[in-house]
């Protein structure tokens, strides 16, 4: 992968100049580190998937919609009863 | 590397090879760490960059297309991890000039006589490039130090071709003029 581009004054330096390198400690451990990422993704990608049994798929919205109205049905209830307590309080002679 | 190896290795990594991985890695290391350590004129931050892009690499191997350029792939985002990384900073130009930079120095390891010895051109080289703004730098270092044409050059900026020609041609007159100072301070010195 070379320039196409015309070569300036100083191109031919610029491109001869010294490949340097990190610490070889450091080298090792980028080395290490992706190498650990690497064969944690391989895991990941060679695990049979999880199969969950059907009836979890209904169960779950169901258990839920059914406690969100056992819910509301007692927030309800609360407010009605408040509601009829304080009827009550208004017709009460003082 | 050639392009057949080259895509073949893509392939083998995107399944999760390591050894793709450790060719990539060995192939490319060297280049991308001097790009980082002359794009940010210091080694600790290259380091860390360095790091940054091949986890990137690994982490996001699953994604690349088939006919990926690595070398594109990998100055791209290691450009991007250093900006951001200024921009983490909040750091401009100026202020970036304002760190004490650590580059260029002599090379770890290197003796003082294998300094000495080193290309004085080389040496004035490295200095003029590292006084030049991190747009010209960038341009520099891609074009004419790792020798990507200016299509690929131009995708990793983010330029448009024709704005790519200009910015590089004015970055190699500030690159000379550069060079000229640093020479009239060396004769300066010496006399």
């Amino acid at each position: 992968m070379k320039t196409r581009e015309p070569l300036d004054a100083y191109d031919a330096e610029l491109d001869g100049l010294r490949v340097h390198d990190a610490p070889p400690a450091r080298v090792e451990q980028i080395r290490a580190r992706c190498l650990a990422t690497l064969a944690a993704k391989r895991r990941r990608l060679s695990q049979p998937p999880v199969s969950r049994p059907a009836w979890l798929g209904w169960l779950e919205p169901a258990v839920a919609l059914g406690l969100s109205a056992c819910y509301l049905a007692a927030a309800i209830g609360t407010a009605l009863q408040l509601a009829h307590v304080m009827r009550i309080a208004q017709v009460l002679p003082r | 590397m050639e392009r057949e190896i080259e895509l073949r290795l893509v392939a083998r990594l995107k399944a999760g090879d390591a050894a793709a991985f450790e060719a990539i890695y060995e192939a490319y290391r060297p280049r991308l760490f001097s790009f980082l350590v002359r794009l940010s004129r210091r080694r600790d931050v290259a380091e860390d960059l360095l790091e940054e892009t091949w986890l990137r690499l690994v982490a996001r191997a699953g994604e690349l297309r088939d006919d990926t350029c690595v070398a594109a792939w990998l100055f791209t985002v290691a450009r991007h991890l250093f900006l951001s990384w200024c921009r983490h900073r909040a750091l401009d130009d100026w202020r970036l000039s304002d760190l004490t930079p650590s580059w260029p120095a002599p090379a770890a390891g290197e003796t003082p006589f294998e300094a000495a010895a080193r290309g004085q051109t080389e040496r004035r080289l490295e200095i003029a490039l590292a006084q030049l703004s991190t747009h010209d730098r960038e341009l520099l270092l891609l074009v004419s130090v790792e020798g990507f044409t200016p299509g690929e050059a131009a995708a990793a900026l983010d330029l448009a071709p024709e704005a790519l020609r200009k910015r590089l041609q004015r970055a190699r007159e500030r690159l000379a003029e550069a060079m000229e100072v640093t020479s009239r301070t060396r004769q300066a010195k010496a006399g």
